[in-house]
């Protein structure tokens, strides 16, 4: 009986465990094995650090906190770590690079958000709590970017945005071959972007679907961003502007009388209120004025 | 057939406080000294800048703003009694007058003072003037309160000019200049029939003029908080409520300023026990309003507990703000209101004590209508000091804010040092027409 009963308790406790560490697996990141072993191209020093910290107050600080007080939110589900911990240090950068690009539960992606120089100085940063940490850096040359070119052509009969990405060696010229390509138009606060991220085909050509319902400027003109991101080239980013979005010319929120506008362009019912009744008073107060001073005079005679 | 005797003691009654005595000397000693304290950390403020403050970056409105509610709304008493008693023919309020006229437009003109101290940098208040906007409630409340300031100016002066000859008249003993003041300020008052008539009128229209005037200065002063989105301000009853809780802390003050003008100035004859049951009873009237309102107030929210309402509630209700709330409440309005209904409660020394009560109330209450919502903002407060989540009011911001008490304190008493407070002229009219 009673040794039944230790039995059973140590399965129960056993069991547990296995479940807890489980759970705890369930917590960490399951990154591929090519992104794994990314390197930054960026050799991380102090400059660097210092701009990853400016990054990070910016974006990262109001979940994370500061790093190494553990201050972060501790209301979310899984709480955003303090990422001067042991758990988040002994990730490779790759893994960090990823989890900035892809995000998880609470945590955003930053893909979109911050150019990728931005995000391996973020990294730089959080290296910085750690003086254990060796850097190995990328073989990719980042002044290797230099050499791709994007020619995009639109085609206005299909509402096609088809892109021809090539670089200029010194060999000749090479098409950007398995490349990520994505689209995004630019509009207030962020980036819209158009359809999914797709790859370039053995000849370096990447072709969109554009929307026909798209707001452009007062002349129909959008801001397109292409982002190529190739494992030998590094990232690239081009800004056009296309003239394939519906003409849209609508009045800026201050361009009419409201509220919120200056005292020139107050609606015409407050300034008549206020006047009116600024006027009314004043008048009865002069009148006031105007009968004492008759008083005086009466009492003169 | 009254005899001039009558006349001349009333006349004697009434102008015998018009000196400086020793009392006089000491009271406003005590009152300067306590300025100059108040006014040193000040200077500290205007030095150091608003960090002296418990202010921060989310309760941004403190103990300065619940101080400029407070004294425009204990402003309002003027309007109440001088001009909604008056009219309606009360003539049991007319003594009374006088001195809810000298309380309205001390509070009322050194509420623009209060409004100067919640600012980091007071010499840019020139640019509320320069680049003011008419759609801004902050604007409009600047111009109401001027509007207030003036027309209570006038309509504590105008009923006081045939006083101003009388004080001419009969107080020979005083310094050739001082009486000459009183001979240019009386407009060569004779009392004939036309002045008669134009002071008559003035006033009427006056007391006519300051009810909408009076309304428009509570009600814009309760929009600054209600034309916010923010839970607690964001209310359609806010006018009204502001209001009806004016004259709630206006009618204290009154019954306070009575009893001590009674006593001191031994005027016993003319602030009667009836003044005080009446005093009572309007104030038990004002505060039932009070209370009607302050229960559709929290009630409402109260009842749905929307999610940021009900933060808000509970934090009054059995949060961290529960003790003051309830005790404000209940030693400010609810006791106060059950202890006047008894007769013998109506008499000036327990009423002097309800009175207290009442005002601090109405203080306090002022406090909790500013501040703690603004502890619980939508977006949620992250990583910030502590000091910035709980406000405290700090020692200097204090002593500041009791600074415009004391100046309200020490305008009141040289008025009432240099004017009869009880209208003399209109007290032997009125004697006149009743014999
Ligand atoms: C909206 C809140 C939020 C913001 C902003 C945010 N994070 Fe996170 N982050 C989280 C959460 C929540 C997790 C945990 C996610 C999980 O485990 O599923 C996390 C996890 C992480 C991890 C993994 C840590 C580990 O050991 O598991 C890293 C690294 C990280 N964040 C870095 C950043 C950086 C760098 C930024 C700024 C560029 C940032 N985060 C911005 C919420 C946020």
């Amino acid at each position: 009986m009673f040794k039944e009963n230790i039995k059973l308790r140590l399965t129960a406790t056993f069991l547990i465990c296995f479940l807890f560490f489980l759970q705890l697996n369930a917590q960490r990141w399951d990154v591929p094995a090519d992104k794994k072993s990314k390197n930054s191209y960026i050799k991380f020093d102090g400059n660097t650090a210092k701009e990853g910290e400016a990054i990070f107050t910016k974006n990262c600080k109001s979940c994370h906190g500061d790093l190494g007080k553990s201050n972060g939110i501790k209301t979310m589900n899984p709480a955003p770590p303090d990422l001067s911990q042991a758990l988040t240090q002994e990730l490779t950068d790759g893994e960090l690079f990823y989890i900035l690009n892809t995000g998880r539960n609470a945590m955003p992606s930053f893909k979109n958000t911050l150019s990728e120089e931005e995000r391996w100085k973020a990294i730089s940063f959080i290296r910085s709590f750690n003086n254990k940490y060796v850097q190995v850096l990328s073989k990719t040359d980042p002044t290797k970017s230099k050499l791709v070119k994007i020619n995009c052509v639109f085609d206005s009969l299909s509402n096609k945005l088809k892109l021809n990405i090539i670089a200029n060696e010194k060999t000749g010229v090479i098409p950007l071959k398995d490349a990520e390509v994505s689209l995004f138009v630019t509009r207030y606060f962020g980036k819209l972007q158009i359809e999914k991220t797709i790859r370039t085909n053995a000849d370096g050509i990447a072709i969109f679907n554009f929307p026909k319902d798209l707001p452009g400027d007062k002349t129909g003109n959008v801001d397109v961003a292409i982002k190529v991101s190739d494992e030998l080239y590094g990232e690239i980013e081009s800004v056009n502007k296309f003239n394939i979005g519906i003409p849209t010319d609508k009045l800026g929120l201050t361009q009419n009388r409201a509220i919120w506008n200056i005292l020139k362009k107050a609606p015409w019912w407050i300034i008549i209120t206020y006047t009116s009744i600024v006027l009314t008073v004043g008048a009865f107060l002069l009148y006031i004025i105007f009968s004492l001073l008759k008083i005086r005079k009466l009492g003169e005679n | 057939m009254l005899d001039q005797s009558k006349f001349d003691k009333i006349t004697s009654d009434l102008l015998k406080p018009i000196r400086i005595n020793h009392s006089f000397m000491v009271w406003m000693g005590f009152l300067g000294v306590s300025l100059i304290v108040c006014l040193y950390a000040y200077s500290v403020q205007l030095d150091k800048g608003m960090v002296v403050t418990g202010l921060r970056d989310y309760v941004s409105w403190g103990m300065y703003i619940s101080n400029f509610v407070f004294f425009v709304a204990t402003s309002l008493i003027g309007m109440l009694i001088s001009a909604v008693l008056g009219l309606s023919g009360e003539k049991w309020a007319s003594p009374l007058a006088r001195i809810a006229e000298i309380i309205a437009l001390a509070f009322a003109a050194v509420a623009g003072l209060v409004i100067i101290s919640d600012m980091g940098r007071p010499e840019r208040l020139i640019n509320v003037f320069l680049y003011g906007r008419i759609q801004s409630p902050i604007l409009w409340d600047v111009t109401v309160v001027t509007f207030y300031v003036l027309i209570s100016a006038l309509f504590l002066y105008v009923p006081l000019i045939p006083d101003l000859k009388i004080c001419y008249d009969k107080m020979n003993q005083l310094p050739a200049y001082k009486r000459n003041i009183y001979k240019v300020l009386s407009l060569n008052w004779i009392g004939s029939p036309e002045q008669i008539k134009i002071i008559k009128q003035s006033t009427r229209i006056l007391a006519i003029l300051i009810i909408p005037v009076a309304l428009a200065i509570h009600t814009v002063t309760s929009w600054l908080f209600a034309s916010t989105t923010r839970v607690g301000w964001d209310s359609s009853i806010f006018g009204p409520y502001f209001v009806t809780g004016a004259f709630v802390s206006g009618s204290a003050a009154v019954i306070i300023a009575m009893f001590f003008y009674r006593n001191n100035f031994k005027l016993q004859d003319y602030i009667t026990e009836k003044h005080f049951d009446k005093m009572g009873k309007l104030l038990v009237l004002v505060s039932l309003i009070y209370l009607y309102f302050t229960l559709n107030e929290y009630m409402v929210p109260g009842y749905k507990m929307k999610k940021f309402d009900a933060m808000h509630i509970h934090a009054l209700f059995t949060g961290t703000h529960a003790l003051l709330f309830w005790s404000v409440q209940i030693f400010g309005l609810v006791l106060p209101i059950v202890l006047l209904l008894f007769k013998k409660m109506r008499k000036p020394l327990p009423m002097l004590v309800v009175a207290l009560f009442v005002i601090c109330g109405a203080w306090l209450k002022r406090y909790i209508i500013v501040i703690p919502t603004q502890e619980h903002p939508f977006l949620p407060i992250q990583n910030v000091p502590m000091n910035f989540k709980i406000y405290t009011p700090s020692l200097t911001e204090s002593l500041i804010s009791l600074a415009p008490i004391i100046l309200v304190l020490i305008i009141i008493t040289i008025l009432s040092k240099v004017v009869p407070i009880i209208p003399v002229h209109e007290t032997i009219e009125h004697l006149e027409e009743t014999k």
